[in-house]
């Protein structure tokens, strides 16, 4: 695997050989853009952060994996660690940051003794001057928003800001702070060492009702029948949901896996994560499920997430409990599509997606339940 | 940078938000959680515009070059209601007694109920000044905003997350058990009414019902310049005669002015000022007329305890007067004396239950609970004529009112020290160097060769940044809320913070009316020595006006 390719301080050395400008352009040449889900060039981040002026720059790692599904950040934190603080040492010498964060994902709190042993041995051995802090996470899903976590950090309750300001300009105490992932940190220094690296490599997580879930690399664009084969379903396949921001899909074992075609229009196409859904479910169980996740994982800031989710919680109950009728579907829909056209963050504006994509894709499991 | 706002051109100059463009040119934007003095935290999604086709919150938007804005259209109006109507299912009723601000949104976006269930279910949380009920809370923040960020007290935030976010006291505590000042500044922000005073006008009516007590009203220097808001009237009228005939229509036996209790507080105060001077310390000296920077001391700065002034607080003299000299004067029983007082602030229902005070005062009105009780006793208020406060303890001078605005004991102090110091009648009245609504104002005077300096701060964040250099200065006011007590928590509530500079300027206007305008000059306090108390700061007057204070723990 690409990913698990280890660097040795090499990456490092060469970055220090050449320099800002030479880091940056390398990053750039090689296409690498963040893995966190947005998709947004890193040398372009960084240069944010360069070109504003300030006495003192932050960098945090955000290893605060959360979206359902996904589990590929532990993978690289168990297997291939050094490489991922490698990274981090590389984005802290080329935007000039003299202090570092890793956010741990709470859950994640077992990798944490080993990984401050792994840092302390690898800031020695770069000789780099730099502190690293690991910041633990608490278990709250909106942590990992990049202006959550900044709030976070700095001791405020996790809750997303409105941008702009991004963190590139006003970060953590108001100074410009990158905040990259654990892939996409990886990615920097294997990025900067070898020349046969590829961008196009991509990390799944794939899970559901499957004989062989884990983390596997597949390259963009890879059909998804692929998949499917190396997942190793019992039953037949009925659905699958790129995490839980995506909604509840049909199957298409014709698709062709690219950030354009997991993420229609605008939305965030999130880390490549796949669970696989089979015949014997009822998406409305499933559609519940992720209900239950986004009523409780709301931060409770803006209105149409806060009020919104529980309201689509409690409608599907009333669905699973053959209570529901015609105007309690149209009600769902209505104010799935309002909490995501009205709210503040990234949260917020997928929050409604599985009632949407279920309403549309599978009425004859709403149907089921509504029969008498 | 030009933009297109609902079809018209518009040049925008500065850094602003959509929210603000659009109220410059005349475009009111509704909005539950944003308010002026705040900053903006996007949180009640009420304020939604169209940039571009795109909803997006103005309160927190700044445009985009040559982007086409529109502020009304079908599909902003159909968000508004949806956002509201799933976070008021609790509504509050919007009825005479109280215009909420959320009432005029309701009307604005045409919604009349909702399609969801109650799923709160909160205790209501009672303190001694202020009560809370987080089952109609809409969670817009403000009041855990103000607490912070304008009155540095963090006594509130929020707790929990998704739909059980809620406001709380930290530790979940109840109010009455937490480092809360009581100024009601929370209350001035609550769109809903979720936090409001304790109040006591059940308690009141009975009393004056009872034909056995004597009810005795007195209201205090900013009642006066904010009354009439909550009948229309506009910010900044002075309705001191129309008060004192309402007064008397509902029923109280007589109707007394705090401004003398204000002079008789600057009596006290300018001669325990002169008597430190003596001493050479300790200095500063600082004000003790507002009850929620008592508290604040005491819960904050105990190092201050010597530097507080022992003079209780200008209604609490009075109060006590009306017990004892007007008792004697009158010969109406201490014990069938029912001490009314209206005031601006909540934090003197808590100041009247404190013990070492042993207060006077029978029950603390706000502002506005004399609105609703005016109302309740079908006044046409506006329509009143004039009278005037009953002259036993009614007259007084214009440096007693003051008081209501920040700076105002400050420079009612300095009138009166400095003639006492002199022994002359100066003619230097006015000093324009602490008034005005600037958070922290300082200036100094030379008395007898010696240089005093003096500063005035409002609102309990400002208090904070004045004390960092507090030992620069040898008498300083603090008043907790923004722009002294005419900003204070039991004021009608207002949303445009030009409100406080209009109320400012009918207190100024008040001093300059009056025919006397230094304490000392009040032939009532003069008698009130001369027959009672001897002079100030004598062992009868110290024993009745002056009290101490505690140190309190925050947990």
């Amino acid at each position: 695997m690409q990913i698990l390719r280890e660097t040795k301080l090499e990456a490092l050395k060469k970055a220090r050989k050449l320099g800002q400008k030479g880091v940056l352009k390398i990053l750039e040449k090689k296409a690498l853009v963040g893995r966190g889900g947005a998709g947004y060039p890193t040398a372009k981040k960084w240069r944010k952060v360069i070109e504003t002026k300030s006495d003192e720059k932050f960098v945090i790692c955000n290893a605060d994996e959360g979206e359902p599904g996904t589990f590929k950040d532990k993978f690289i934190l168990k297997h291939n660690t050094e490489t991922m603080i490698e990274g981090l040492l590389i984005t802290a010498f080329t935007v000039k940051a003299k202090k570092c964060f890793i956010y741990l994902r709470g859950e994640y709190d077992f990798l944490r003794k080993k990984l401050r042993k792994q840092i302390d041995d690898v800031v020695k051995r770069s000789g780099m001057n730099i502190e690293i802090e690991i910041v633990r996470g608490a278990g709250a899903y909106i942590c990992g928003e990049s202006t959550a976590i900044i709030q976070s950090i700095m001791g405020f309750r996790g809750q997303p800001t409105y941008k702009p300001p991004y963190p590139s300009v006003s970060g953590l105490w108001g100074k410009p702070t990158v905040i990259n992932n654990v892939e996409t940190l990886t990615c920097v220094a294997q990025a900067i060492l070898y020349d046969d690296w590829d961008p196009d490599v991509r990390l799944f997580s794939i899970s559901g009702n499957i004989d062989n879930p884990g983390v596997y690399e597949f390259n963009l664009g890879v059909k998804m029948s692929t998949i499917i084969d190396i997942a190793h379903p019992k039953k037949k396949l009925k659905a699958m949901s790129f995490g839980c921001f995506g909604g509840i899909m049909p199957i298409d074992e014709n698709m062709r896996i690219t950030p354009d075609t997991i993420c229609r229009e605008d939305c965030h196409h999130g880390a490549y994560s796949i669970i696989f859904i089979d015949e014997t479910n009822n998406v409305v169980d499933i559609s519940y499920s992720i209900a239950k996740f986004y009523a409780y994982e709301s931060c409770g800031k803006c209105t149409p997430c806060r009020e919104g989710t529980i309201r689509l919680l409690n409608l599907l109950k009333k669905v699973r409990q053959k209570k529901a009728k015609k105007q309690d579907l149209d009600l769902m829909k209505e104010f799935a599509e309002h909490i995501q056209e009205t709210s503040l963050c990234g949260l917020g504006k997928t929050a409604g997606q599985h009632v949407i994509t279920s309403l549309e894709h599978f009425p004859e499991d709403y149907r089921n339940y509504m029969k008498k | 940078m030009k933009i297109d706002i609902d079809g018209k051109k518009v040049v925008v100059k500065g850094d602003k938000t959509i929210w603000h463009i659009c109220d410059e040119i005349g475009i009111k934007i509704p909005t539950l959680c944003y308010h002026k003095s705040l900053f903006p935290e996007a949180r009640c999604r009420i304020c939604l515009v169209e940039m571009d086709g795109k909803l997006v919150t103005s309160c927190s938007t700044k445009p985009r070059d040559g982007c086409n804005i529109v502020t009304k259209s079908e599909k902003i109006k159909k968000a508004r209601r949806r956002n509201l109507e799933l976070m008021t299912p609790h509504a509050p009723t919007c009825d005479i007694d109280d215009d909420f601000e959320v009432c005029k949104i309701y009307n604005e976006v045409g919604m009349s109920n909702t399609r969801f269930e109650k799923i709160k279910d909160y205790k209501p949380d009672l303190g001694a000044s202020v009560v809370r009920n987080n089952n109609i809370c809409i969670n817009c923040g403000r009041c855990v905003n103000v607490c912070a960020d304008i009155q540095g007290v963090h006594a509130i935030d929020f707790a929990s997350r998704a739909h059980n976010e809620h406001v709380t006291p930290y530790s979940e505590k109840r109010l009455a058990e937490i480092a809360c000042i009581r100024c009601g500044q929370c209350i001035m922000n609550c769109p809903v009414g979720a936090i409001r005073e304790r109040s006591h006008l059940d308690e009141v009516q009975k009393a004056l019902d009872n034909p056995k007590k004597h009810v005795v009203v007195q209201t205090a220097p900013s009642i006066r310049a904010a009354l009439g808001e909550l009948f229309g009237m506009e910010a900044g009228t002075l309705v001191t005669g129309k008060m004192v005939t309402a007064l008397k229509k509902c029923g109280f036996d007589k109707v007394f002015d705090v401004n003398l209790g204000a002079d008789m507080t600057i009596m006290e105060e300018a001669s325990e000022l002169l008597k430190r001077l003596k001493n050479k310390g300790p200095f500063p000296m600082i004000t003790t007329c507002c009850p929620a920077w008592i508290l604040m001391m005491e819960f904050f700065f105990h190092d201050l305890l010597p530097n507080m002034s022992t003079c209780k607080s200008p209604h609490e003299m009075l109060g006590m007067l009306t017990k004892t000299y007007y008792a004697e004067k009158s010969g109406v029983s201490r014990d069938d004396i029912v001490v009314v007082s209206i005031m601006p602030c909540t934090a003197k229902k808590f100041e009247s239950t404190r013990p070492e005070l042993e207060s006077a005062v029978d029950y603390v009105l706000t502002t506005r609970e004399l609105g609703r009780l005016i109302k309740r006793n079908n006044i046409k208020f506006t329509k009143l004529k004039d009278s005037d406060f009953d002259p036993t303890l009614g007259l007084s001078s214009g440096a007693g009112a003051m008081f209501g605005a920040t700076g105002g004991v400050m420079e009612a102090a300095l009138r009166t020290a400095c003639d006492f110091a002199t022994g002359k009648h100066l003619k230097k009245l006015e000093y324009k160097e602490i008034r005005g609504m600037k958070g922290i104002k300082e200036g100094s005077i030379t008395i007898k060769g010696k240089k005093i300096k003096y500063a005035a701060a409002h609102g309990g964040a400002n208090i904070r940044e004045l004390l960092k250099n507090k030992d620069k200065y040898h008498f300083i006011e603090m008043m907790a809320c923004p722009g002294g007590c005419i900003g204070g928590g039991g004021q009608p509530i207002y949303i445009d913070p030009d409100v406080l500079a209009k109320r400012t300027q009918a207190i100024y206007q008040a001093d300059r009316k009056l025919p006397i305008r230094k304490c000392h000059e009040n032939p009532i306090v003069k008698e009130i020595y001369n027959k009672y108390l001897d002079k100030p700061l004598s062992e009868k007057a110290e024993k009745l006006l002056h009290t101490s204070y505690t140190m309190r723990d925050r947990f």
